[in-house]
C-alpha cells in the first residue's frame, strides 16, 4: 500500500507539487508567526517581571481589595523565616509603597515613595541596572528617582526635594531629600512617579519597621513558580496571601491571550482557505482516477482499503512538507530567540503600554511547533475526507465506466 | 455569436457540478472570512479613535507652546475664551470645548494615586463627544463638589458613588492645595488616558481651586471635517500649537495604518490562493476538454472565440463565488455590527490597553468593490496558462490522439 502511495505520488506531480507547497508555505507561516507571537508576549511579561514586580508577591490577604496601611505586613521577620528555608527561592525582599506630594523649588508632583533594601532589591528587579546618572546604592535621606518625575519636578542629581505624606500610623511625614540617583526603566508610568529610599531612612521616617505593604519575591527557574507559590502559601500565616505574577499582572496576561486569539484568528483565515485549495486539487486528482480506482475495486481491494490509500498520499506529501517546515521554521524561531529582531523606537512610540524593549524575540519550544504541525497535519487529512466519500459511491463497474 | 459562446461557457462551468461548487463555495466562504475579520478590525481601531476623538483630542486640539512637554499649568492658553468664540464662528467647525487639566494626586480614605484634574464645560462636552454615553455608574448632576472619575482609577481607590476625595496640587502661585470632592459619576472612555487618571469637574472650579484667570484653559478641542482647517488655524494662531489627532496620538494613527497594512496583506495572500484554485480547477477543465477545443477549431471557432469561451467559464464561476461570498458577509457583518463581538471575559485586560471588550464590525462597501474586482482579476488571469495549452493545438493531431 505504501509503495502504491508513493508510486500515485510521483505520477501526479501536479498535485503532489501544489498541495506540498501549500502545506510546506502554509507550516512554516504558521510555526515563524506563533514563534513571535509567543515571543512578544512573553518578552513584555518577562521584562514587566524583571524591571520591579518579581515572579510572586506576598501581602496582607485584604491589602490588594482595601488598601491603605490597615493591611500592611507587620512582621516581615516571619515571613524572611519562611522563604529563607524553601529551595527555589532566588531572592526576596520587602517593600513599602506610599503615595506624596514631592516639591521642588519650583514645581510639585505627585510621588511614590518606596522604602527598600538596595541590596536586596539588585537581585529581584532591574532598577540598579536602570541607573543613568548618581548611584544606585544611595544611603541617609538620598532619593533615588525616575528620570521622567526628575523632569516634571525639574530636579537634577543633588536637587534638593520636599515630600509630604502619612506615616503609618498616619501622622504627617516630610522631609527634604536629595536626588542622589536617576533611573530610566522605560516603564513611563513608573518612571514618571517613583522614587526609592534606602529602607533604614524611611522606617525612620514613616515608623515602619519590621512592616511591609509587601513582599516581592523571585524563583530560580519561572516555570516552577506556581508549584513553589503553592509550596510558599501553605506556610504562610493565614492573614497573610501570596499573589503569583499571573495574578498581579491578570490585565496584560488577558491583553496577552485577546492578541493570540485575534493572532489565531487572523492565520486561520490562511488555512481556511489553503484548505480548500487542498481539498479541490485532491478531488480533481481524485475525479480523475475513478477509473483506477474501479479497477482497483473490481480486483477485490476494499472501499478501506482505498481510503487507506487516499489518506496514505496525502500523509506522505504532507510529512514530508511538515519535516521541511519544522527545520526551516524551527530554525527560525531558534535563531530569533537567539538573535531578537530590532525594531528602533519601538519601546518609545509603546511605552505606555508597558513595552519597555525595541527588541521582538521568538519563542523556540518544541511542543509548540509539535502542535502547530499537528494542526496542519489534521487539516490536510481533513482535506481527503470528501474525495473519498465520492470515491465510495461507485460501484466497481460505474467507476470503471467513469468518464 | 457571443450569445452561443455565453451559452456554452455557462454549460461548461456547471459540466462537474461538484467541482464548481467546491470553487464556489470555496471563493465564498473565504471572502466571508476575510471580510468578516477586516470588518473586525476596522470596527476596532475606529472604535478606539472614536472613543479618542471624542473623549480628549477632537480633530484638532489647541495647546500652548511647551505645554504638551511640560504639562504645567503655567504654559495654559490665557485667551481661551476669545479664542474658543472666534472658533465658534467659523462654519466648518461642528464643535468645540476648553478644558483646564491640572496633575496631583487623588487621596481615598485609604490610598493615594497620581491623576489629573480636568476642568470642562459639561454641557460643551455633550455636544463635542456626547459625555454622557460614557457615565457607566451615576450621573452628571455633580452638584457643588461633585466629580466624575476615570473607571480604572475608581477600581485602584476602591471608590463607590459619594466616596470623598481629596485632590492635591500645586496652584498658580506654587502653593500646595488640596479640594475635597464626592464622586458622583464613574466614566468609561477606553481612552486610558482618561480612564486611568481622570477626575471630571466644572471648569470654573479648576480655575478658581488653581488662581488661573476664567478665560483661560489648557487644551482648546475641535470637532471637525474641514481637511485644510489645521492650516488655517495655524496661521491664524502662530503663537500656539495647533495639532491633529495623528499628531495628537501617533500610536492609535500607527494602529490604523497598520490595520490598513494588516487588511492589504490578507487581502494579497488570500486571493493568492483563491487564485491557485481557480487555477486549479480551470486547467484541468480545460485539459479534459482539450479533444473539445480540437473539434470547435476544426468546424471554424476562431481561437479568440474559444479564450473568450474559457475566460467566460472561469468569469462565471468567480462572480457564482463573489455573489455568494457577498451574501455572506453581508450577514457576518451586519451580525458583528449590531451584536459585537463579546470579549467580556476579557474585559479588564482589552480595556488596560484602551480596547473595547465588545467589539463592532465596520461594515464598508470598498470591501465588496474591492474584492470583486480582485476576484475577477484572479479569475481571468487564472485562465492564461491554460489557455496557452490551447493555442498551440493542431485540431488534427488533437482529435487523432484523442480518439
Amino acid at each position: 500500500m505504501f509503495e502504491l502511495a508513493l508510486k500515485n505520488i510521483l505520477f501526479y506531480k501536479g498535485r503532489s507539487l501544489t498541495t506540498f507547497l501549500l502545506t510546506f508555505i502554509s507550516a512554516t507561516f504558521f510555526v515563524v508567526y506563533v514563534a513571535f507571537l509567543d515571543g512578544s508576549h512573553e518578552s513584555m511579561l518577562k521584562n514587566s517581571l524583571k524591571v520591579y514586580t518579581g515572579s510572586m508577591q506576598i501581602y496582607q490577604k485584604d491589602y490588594r481589595d482595601e488598601g491603605g496601611y490597615d493591611y500592611l505586613i507587620y512582621d516581615n521577620k516571619k515571613i524572611f523565616d519562611i522563604l529563607e528555608n524553601v529551595d527555589g527561592v532566588y531572592a526576596y525582599t520587602s517593600r513599602l509603597e506610599t503615595y506624596g506630594i514631592a516639591s521642588s523649588k519650583s514645581e510639585s508632583s505627585a510621588m511614590m515613595i518606596s522604602g527598600v533594601d538596595f541590596k536586596k532589591e539588585s537581585k529581584i528587579s532591574e532598577l540598579k541596572n536602570a541607573l543613568v546618572d548618581g548611584v544606585y546604592q544611595s544611603t541617609q535621606n538620598c532619593l533615588y528617582m525616575g528620570q521622567d518625575l526628575a523632569k516634571k519636578l525639574d530636579v537634577y542629581l543633588h536637587s534638593e526635594v520636599s515630600f509630604v505624606g502619612n506615616a503609618i500610623d498616619y501622622s504627617f511625614a516630610a522631609d527634604i531629600f536629595k536626588v542622589c540617583g536617576i533611573f530610566k526603566t522605560g516603564m513611563y508610568e513608573f518612571d514618571s512617579s517613583s522614587a526609592f529610599l534606602n529602607r533604614e531612612y524611611f522606617d525612620d521616617l514613616f515608623y515602619s519597621h519590621n512592616t511591609s505593604s509587601y513582599i516581592a519575591v523571585t524563583v530560580d527557574d519561572l516555570s516552577q513558580n506556581n508549584y513553589l507559590a503553592q509550596s510558599i502559601s501553605k506556610k504562610l500565616p493565614k492573614d497573610i496571601r501570596l499573589y503569583t505574577w499571573q495574578e498581579l499582572m491578570s490585565e496584560m496576561v488577558e491583553a496577552m491571550k485577546v492578541d493570540s486569539i485575534f493572532g489565531y484568528i487572523s492565520i486561520s483565515l490562511l488555512f481556511f482557505v489553503i484548505f480548500f485549495v487542498i481539498l479541490i486539487y485532491g478531488f480533481i486528482n481524485i475525479s480523475a482516477r475513478i477509473k483506477e480506482f474501479g479497477t482497483l475495486k473490481s480486483i477485490g481491494i476494499s472501499d478501506t482499503q482505498i481510503d487507506k490509500l487516499l489518506f496514505l498520499e496525502v500523509f506522505i506529501i504532507t510529512m514530508v512538507a511538515l519535516s521541511l517546515s519544522a527545520i526551516i521554521g524551527g530554525y527560525c524561531a531558534y535563531y530569533f530567540e537567539i538573535n531578537p529582531i530590532v525594531m528602533e523606537g519601538m519601546s518609545e512610540m509603546y511605552k505606555d503600554y508597558g513595552i519597555i524593549s525595541d527588541e521582538i524575540p521568538t519563542v523556540f519550544d518544541l511542543f509548540t511547533i509539535f502542535w502547530n504541525l499537528s494542526v496542519i497535519l489534521f487539516l490536510n487529512l481533513l482535506s481527503v475526507l470528501y474525495p473519498i466519500y465520492y470515491v465510495r459511491k461507485f460501484s466497481p463497474i460505474e467507476a470503471m465506466r467513469h468518464v | 455569436m457571443y450569445k452561443t459562446i455565453l451559452h456554452l461557457a455557462i454549460k461548461n462551468a456547471l459540466l462537474r457540478k461538484t467541482r464548481a461548487a467546491l470553487l464556489i463555495f470555496m471563493i465564498g466562504a473565504s471572502m466571508s472570512f476575510m471580510l468578516s475579520l477586516e470588518g473586525l478590525y476596522d470596527g476596532m481601531t475606529k472604535n478606539m479613535i472614536d472613543m479618542n476623538l471624542r473623549s480628549e483630542s477632537g480633530e484638532i486640539s489647541i495647546y500652548a507652546k511647551e505645554y504638551r512637554l511640560k504639562q504645567d499649568i503655567r504654559y495654559s492658553i490665557k485667551n481661551a475664551a476669545k479664542i474658543k468664540e472666534d472658533l465658534a464662528q467659523i462654519g466648518s467647525i461642528n464643535s468645540v470645548v476648553s478644558r483646564f487639566k491640572v496633575s496631583g494626586l487623588i487621596a481615598s480614605a485609604k490610598k493615594s494615586y497620581p491623576s489629573d484634574l480636568i476642568g470642562v464645560d459639561f454641557k460643551a462636552e455633550e455636544e463635542f463627544g456626547k459625555i454622557s454615553e460614557f457615565i457607566k455608574k451615576g450621573d452628571l448632576n455633580l452638584g457643588k463638589n461633585g466629580c466624575a472619575v476615570g473607571k480604572e482609577l475608581a477600581k485602584n481607590l476602591k471608590l463607590r458613588l459619594n466616596s470623598k476625595i481629596i485632590f492635591t496640587t500645586q496652584d498658580a502661585n506654587k502653593n500646595i492645595k488640596s479640594k475635597l470632592l464626592r464622586v458622583k459619576a464613574v466614566i468609561q472612555t477606553t481612552n486610558i488616558n482618561i480612564d486611568n487618571k481622570a477626575i471630571f469637574i466644572d471648569i470654573d472650579s479648576v480655575r478658581n481651586f488653581v488662581g488661573v484667570d476664567h478665560g483661560s484653559a489648557t487644551q482648546i478641542s475641535i470637532r471637525s471635517q474641514d481637511k485644510n482647517l489645521e492650516q488655517k488655524l495655524k496661521a491664524q494662531y502662530p503663537k500656539l500649537d495647533v495639532l491633529t489627532f495623528a499628531q495628537i496620538n501617533p500610536l492609535l494613527k500607527q494602529m490604523q495604518d497598520m490595520t490598513v497594512v494588516f487588511n492589504t496583506i490578507s487581502f494579497s495572500i488570500v486571493m493568492g490562493v483563491v487564485f491557485i484554485g481557480i487555477l486549479g480547477v480551470m486547467y484541468v477543465s480545460i485539459l479534459e476538454r482539450i479533444r473539445e477545443f480540437g473539434i470547435m477549431s476544426a468546424v471554424g471557432y476562431s481561437y479568440s472565440n474559444i479564450r473568450l469561451q474559457v475566460i467566460l467559464e472561469s468569469l462565471f464561476l468567480a462572480i457564482l463565488g463573489f455573489l455568494l461570498g457577498s451574501v455572506l458577509s453581508l450577514v457576518s457583518l451586519y451580525y458583528l455590527n449590531s451584536y459585537g463581538l463579546d470579549l467580556k471575559e476579557f474585559a479588564d485586560g482589552m480595556q488596560s490597553f484602551g480596547m473595547s471588550s465588545v467589539i463592532y464590525a465596520d461594515i464598508k462597501i470598498e470591501y465588496f468593490v474591492r474584492t470583486f474586482y480582485a476576484i475577477v482579476f484572479a479569475s481571468i488571469i487564472s485562465v492564461f496558462l491554460p489557455l496557452k495549452k490551447i493555442k498551440k493545438l493542431n485540431p488534427v493531431d488533437v482529435i487523432k490522439a484523442e480518439s
